[in-house]
């Protein structure tokens, strides 16, 4: 019970850490909304394309939004644990007797918490712009797991970062990784619709697989092999980039 | 081992991974109530063995019990037993000093009752309960020097490490604090010091160790070293450290790689 209480009070502390100060939020909640409203108005004509198979750009483009608002909301984490290694806080952290774990640990279920929240925010507000989502609460559910899983994996990178390199400016920089993960993947077009080098590199990217993940069961409704295979994808990264995580985490705070 | 013997290090060496010696082959012993001074210039060890004993950091050999409890073996209970006011500010800015009280207290394995009835006791002693829900990043420096110190003391622990407690803050509030650890320590609790202020360890060190390139110099009362030189605390820190010295002791390691810069 002692232990739980320790794990969760380091899980609100990381909440709170990742949603303070508030104005800091509204980029995480503008940049999502933005793609959203920008590309789905760009774009509508699209749908007139031959094998194009969505009603409207709109619902098609909703998912990744949806993605990005994951992105956005999970890069900061790197950026808040050199914050706490550099002030000293953490040492403060280390000090009392818990589980160093168990630091790590709550702080990346508050990232994932954070995400699934965001992601359903987002999907309120899409929905006052014509979005429409289908696959019921269940499907709801899923993609707040996915939210919670791929949020965790992509905090991965940038704590593996802040444990290596301690340096915020390294941390603050690996925001570049969003680009190539985010938009070589079937954001803009179908993958039927894709040719060439850029269909494999949209193939090789696991991004790819938790976008279909999602667009498959929020947009068609469809809770099968398109849906695991985005889940077990997303699992995977997030095993990857966290194990890499906590091999930095040993290698550079406890010593 | 003595019985009254709170803090027993022997034969501590710390390299760092840079091949920095940190610490080298250091012995000494604190004693269970005593206000313990460990004085150096910058670099030469202190608190990097302020760190050690406070299981931040693995020695690289030696042996270290804190409380009876033997370092690398036990040191949970160690950090029960020990509160560090660690150098510069280690606060959550984005929270309020009830916050950070509070997920202290937790950690420490104090219910939440308990946790609020000792962070209201602490905000008042600290004088900080009229801002103790606005954000950290509002204080001053020395607001939060002293919420730092509360934190230190949350769980009360046995031993209290200071690591330049009073840096930063203006005479008044220094003479404050001074105040405030004196009675700390006459009340049982031992405390063990760093501070470049030799007055500060003057007025509050029952005995001080005097440290420099890793190495304890000199451990004695304040009183005895003062007679011994014949000054007063400052003489006795550049006798045991003065940049003669110090320039002796870089020159003749210049060839040496792990030369500490």
């Amino acid at each position: 019970m002692v232990e739980i209480r320790k794990i969760f009070i380091l899980f609100v502390r990381g909440f709170k850490q990742s949603t303070r100060p508030y104005p800091a939020l509204l980029p995480e909640f503008l940049m999502p909304f933005f793609f959203f409203i920008i590309n789905s108005a760009a774009f509508q004509r699209v749908v007139d394309l031959p094998g194009f198979s969505h009603s409207t750009y709109l619902q098609f483009y909703a998912p990744v939004a949806l993605l990005t608002a994951i992105f956005v909301s999970s890069g900061s984490t790197g950026l808040e644990l050199v914050t706490d290694i550099s002030t000293g806080y953490m040492d403060r952290l280390f000090l009392a007797p818990v589980n160093r774990w168990y630091i790590v640990f709550a702080k990346l279920a508050a990232v994932g918490v954070k995400s699934a929240s965001l992601v359903a925010f987002m999907m309120i507000l899409f929905t006052f712009f014509g979005a429409s989502f289908q696959g019921g609460i269940f499907g709801i559910l899923l993609v707040f797991i996915f939210a919670f899983i791929f949020a965790m994996g992509w905090a991965g990178i940038g704590l593996s970062l802040a444990f290596i390199t301690k340096n915020p400016r390294v941390v603050q920089s690996s925001f570049i990784f969003f680009f190539p993960f985010s938009f070589i993947t079937t954001s803009q077009l179908p993958l039927n619709l894709l040719q060439g080098w850029y269909k494999i590199a949209v193939q090789i990217n696991p991004v790819t697989y938790v976008l279909e993940g999602i667009r498959s069961v929020l947009i068609k409704g469809q809770i099968g092999g398109t849906v695991f295979l985005g889940l077990i994808v997303a699992i995977v990264f997030a095993f990857v980039t966290l194990s890499i995580a906590t091999w930095a985490f040993k290698r550079s705070v406890l010593h | 081992m003595e019985d009254n013997q709170i803090i027993n290090v022997k034969n501590l060496t710390k390299i760092y991974p840079s091949k920095t010696e940190a610490v080298s082959d250091i012995s000494f012993s604190v004693k269970k109530g005593e206000f313990f001074g460990f004085l150096g210039p910058n670099g030469a060890g202190k608190t990097t063995t302020m760190r050690i004993l406070a299981t931040l950091l693995f020695p690289t050999s030696g042996e270290v019990s804190v409380n009876g409890f033997e370092l690398g073996k036990r040191d949970d209970q160690i950090r029960c037993s020990i509160g560090f006011a660690l150098q510069g500010i280690t606060l959550d800015l984005t929270a309020s000093a009830w916050e950070n009280l509070i997920l202290i207290g937790v950690l420490y394995e104090m219910t939440r009752v308990e946790a609020k009835k000792r962070a209201e006791e602490l905000l008042t002693l600290f004088g900080l309960d009229k801002v103790a829900d606005s954000w950290v990043k509002n204080y001053s420096g020395g607001m939060r020097k002293r919420l730092d110190l509360a934190i230190a003391l949350m769980h009360e622990p046995a031993i209290l490490f200071l690591d330049e407690p009073t840096e930063g803050l203006d005479p008044v509030a220094r003479r404050k604090v001074w105040n405030y650890l004196k009675e700390l320590n006459q009340n049982g609790t031992t405390i063990f010091l760093t501070t470049h202020y030799m007055q500060e360890a003057d007025f509050l060190c029952e005995r001080i160790s005097i440290i420099d390139q890793g190495k304890i110099m000199v451990t004695d009362s304040p009183a005895n070293l003062k007679k011994k030189i014949g000054g007063d605390l400052d003489d006795v820190f550049i006798h045991y450290t003065g940049h003669d010295i110090q320039e002796e002791q870089l020159d003749l390691k210049a060839p040496d790689p792990y030369v500490r810069q």
